[in-house]
């Protein structure tokens, strides 16, 4: 019985803990702060983890450059594993701290906050570029930093048409479009790529990739069957990699494969090995394999940690990136002698026109009627190892 | 000083209450409830309707695993077709809250009777994976039926309005949820005080002997799974306008595990094992949030490798939790009470 109580017992005092921790403080003062979940440990840590590491090294460098305007930035940040309800316990939790603005991360979330930060007025950037984020009469509050799924599928169809005909093919291309069994993989295909492809020639059908799968040598024959010289992903790194591979031992040397840019990176480059070879990856964020002058402070900032930005790659200088134009708006509206808060916040960004991100992004552009801020990207492609630029920016207009 | 509970009528036997201390108890939980949103922070309210959904959740849950017996792998599936028939009720035809909830849980208590026709030849695990298609089902439906649900697309619903007030906060909301908590906790508590309720734990306990004493086997199963169901999309239907934004990814298999983990913590057949798993489940991850937070300034190394060990701690809670006390929760708590019962004087 007594051992019992003591379990009993040690489960109060952990609530009771739990109750002082969560006590939530007021908003004011001088640091200006700004709400963040991350994956860490979720099912997308491997790229949550460096994206992570971006924005909170943005925000040390800033602080350490004495802050905006002379207010430091506070992050109040948490890892959500990747789960909504621990987000929306989180996102509660910073608001009710008094974070003006929020850094979220995975698709999931951002659509589940979504009606919550309109009506709490929150700015919101996160890593999920659905292309329905970016239309303020859906979400209000909402700000892509990168191309939006939909434009980045666009700007592969374009470049599909124009290869096509280089190589002195005839028809309509054949093109597999293969996707993440998830809202994020079909979003660039329902939201408008699926139209697109259709209005201008090109023959594309979409593949779901099963959850859990550890073969995809199945899809990539009846692809094959299907006479497809063009394979577009539209997942993440692993599942990618692993397609890419099964399709090295199918023979499949005369289709090109391309990524969107969650499966494009430096991790599908490392797991699919040779196979990887060729891949081409629509990459909103510059890698830094690719050396751009918006990269310098990133890198700089990285040495002094003793590391560097070749070692955190793609997905640091991703959330580096977004925070640096969150942290603009912040600027603007402390120029501006303005109080801030969340709607001065979104003012600030929708006056943002042609802001240069050094070339990491194409330049940004926030509108009161469009939030999607570059609509333009350029392409890579894989090179002994290492993603190399292969075009110039392609804009999806 | 007592020396035991002895009734000399049957009506008190069969009370609900049976003792002024259960009385005062519930006085002063009510108490709490009703003085609780007036003193917390936004943050503990979103955290308390969350318990009160995932209790509601629970106790339809526990009717069906717990009571009668029928192990569910489908409460994911049955919480979104609540969740879904009430957004598509609000959004499309402007239904309030007080029409699209009640008529998304006859809905659900519908889809799930259909789910249920495989118990009257399956049993156990076979029924598991009867329900497991009725999850992959309802999945497969919601993605795809993109007309209706807005397919992987979230579906967005305006904010309930009830007399007039926008239900758009937590502080409004907890009302709802909890008063939703409470009326659904005393309907189960009463359900088993019933013939309804009796035949349901006669069938778990063996369903041989209730059909030879006269219960309809095949018509009570059903009974089971459409209240059970009726439930679940009660808590599906709450979450939906709550939240406002209903996506399939909140109601996957894994919600499907994550409430048969609270109403095994909690206690399997009983109600507030269901209440009690359904905070612990939602606290312990909250908690160790917290804890890491804590830790960012004044450990920063250790709340380095938090995230890592966060998932191991809670798995070992749960372990410890089953090895120590395999009833759960519901168990812990009558302890606590027998023991201050005949207390100071124990044997």
């Amino acid at each position: 019985m007594s051992r019992k109580l003591v379990i009993f017992a040690l489960l109060v005092a952990l609530l009771s803990l739990a109750a002082c921790a969560g006590g939530g403080g007021g908003a004011g003062g001088a640091p200006i702060k700004v709400g963040a979940i991350f994956d860490l440990s979720g099912a997308t840590a491997d790229v949550g983890t460096p994206y992570a590491e971006g924005v909170q090294g943005f925000v040390k460098w800033v602080n350490s450059k004495g802050g905006i305007k002379g207010r430091q930035i506070e992050l109040l940040f948490q890892d959500y594993k990747y789960e909504v309800p621990v987000a929306e316990q989180l996102y509660t939790q910073f608001v009710g701290e008094g974070a003006i603005a929020f850094m979220g991360w995975g698709t999931g979330d951002t659509e589940a906050l979504r009606a919550r930060i309109a009506e709490d007025k929150v700015p919101f950037m996160s890593a999920s570029y659905s292309h329905v984020l970016g239309n303020p009469a859906e979400a209000p509050y909402n700000f892509l930093v990168g191309t939006s799924y939909t434009d980045q599928l666009i700007i592969i169809w374009k470049w599909i048409l124009e290869d096509w005909k280089a190589k002195g093919g005839s028809g309509a291309p054949v093109v597999a479009y293969m996707h993440h069994p998830s809202p994020f993989g079909l979003s660039p295909w329902q939201q408008g790529g699926e139209e697109w492809a259709k209005a201008n020639g090109i023959q594309a059908t979409a593949y779901e990739m099963p959850r859990g799968a550890t073969d995809y040598t199945a899809e990539l024959t009846r692809i094959r069957d299907s006479g497809a010289k063009y394979v577009v992903f539209q997942t993440v790194s692993s599942p990618a990699a692993l397609a890419l591979k099964n399709a090295a031992s199918l023979g499949m040397s005369n289709v090109t494969f391309i990524c969107l840019n969650w499966c494009a990176d430096e991790l599908a480059v490392k797991l699919a090995g040779p196979a990887a070879e060729g891949l081409v990856g629509a990459m909103p964020f510059t890698p830094p394999t690719v050396d751009v002058p918006g990269m310098k402070d990133a890198a700089e900032f990285l040495k002094s940690q003793g590391t560097s930005l070749q070692d955190k790659g793609l997905h640091y200088i991703q959330g580096w990136a977004t925070m640096a134009v969150m942290a603009e708006g912040i600027k603007r509206v402390l120029d501006s002698g303005k109080e801030l808060n969340g709607e001065n916040l979104k003012a600030a960004l929708e006056g943002m026109s042609n802001y240069s991100t050094g070339g990491v992004t194409a330049p940004i552009t926030f509108t009161p009627t469009d939030h999607r801020g570059s609509k333009a990207m350029k392409l890579f492609r894989v090179k002994n190892g290492q993603w190399e630029q292969l075009t110039d920016f392609l804009s999806a207009q | 000083m007592e020396s035991g509970v002895f009734f000399t009528t049957y009506k008190a036997d069969m009370g609900l209450r049976r003792k002024p201390v259960h009385k005062v108890r519930l006085l002063v939980f009510v108490a709490f409830l009703i003085i609780f949103p007036f003193l917390a922070s936004r943050y503990w309210l979103n955290l308390a309707n969350q318990i009160a959904i995932a209790t509601i959740s629970a106790i339809g849950l526990n009717i069906l695993v717990g009571y009668t017996g029928q192990i569910s792998l489908g409460q994911g599936a049955f919480m979104a077709v609540g969740a879904y028939s009430a957004g598509i009720f609000a959004a499309r035809f402007g239904l309030p809250i007080y029409l699209n909830v009640p008529l998304a849980c006859l809905i659900t208590a519908a889809v799930g009777v259909f789910f249920g026709l495989p118990s009257l030849r399956l049993k156990g695990l076979y029924l598991a994976m009867a329900t497991l298609a009725a999850q992959v089902i309802v999945e497969w439906i919601i993605t795809h039926w993109t007309s209706l649900t807005g397919g992987t697309e979230a579906l967005v619903m305006p904010a309930p309005t009830l007399f007039g007030q926008r239900l758009n906060t937590d502080f409004r909301f907890y009302w709802i949820a909890v008063s939703m908590a409470l009326l659904t906790a005393l309907f189960a508590a009463n359900l088993f005080r019933s013939r309804v309720g009796r035949a349901f734990v006669a069938i778990r306990d063996q369903d041989i002997a209730a059909e030879v004493i006269g219960v309809d086997v095949f018509r009570y199963k059903l009974l089971a799974f459409a209240i059970s169901s009726f439930i679940a999309g009660l808590a599906g239907a709450l979450l939906a306008n709550y939240r406002t934004i209903i996506s399939w990814e909140r109601f996957t298999i894994e919600t499907s595990i994550f409430y048969l983990a609270v109403i095994i913590i909690g206690g399997l057949g009983t109600i507030n094992g269901s209440f009690f798993g359904a905070a612990f489940m939602t606290l312990l991850p909250a908690f160790i949030n917290n804890l890491g937070r804590a830790l960012q300034t004044t450990a920063p190394a250790v709340a380095g490798l938090l995230p890592a060990v966060q998932q191991a701690i809670f798995g070992l809670a749960i372990i410890l939790f089953l090895v120590l006390e395999p009833e759960g929760l519901a168990k812990l708590w009558r302890n606590v009470k027998d023991y201050f019962y005949v207390w100071p004087f124990s044997y």
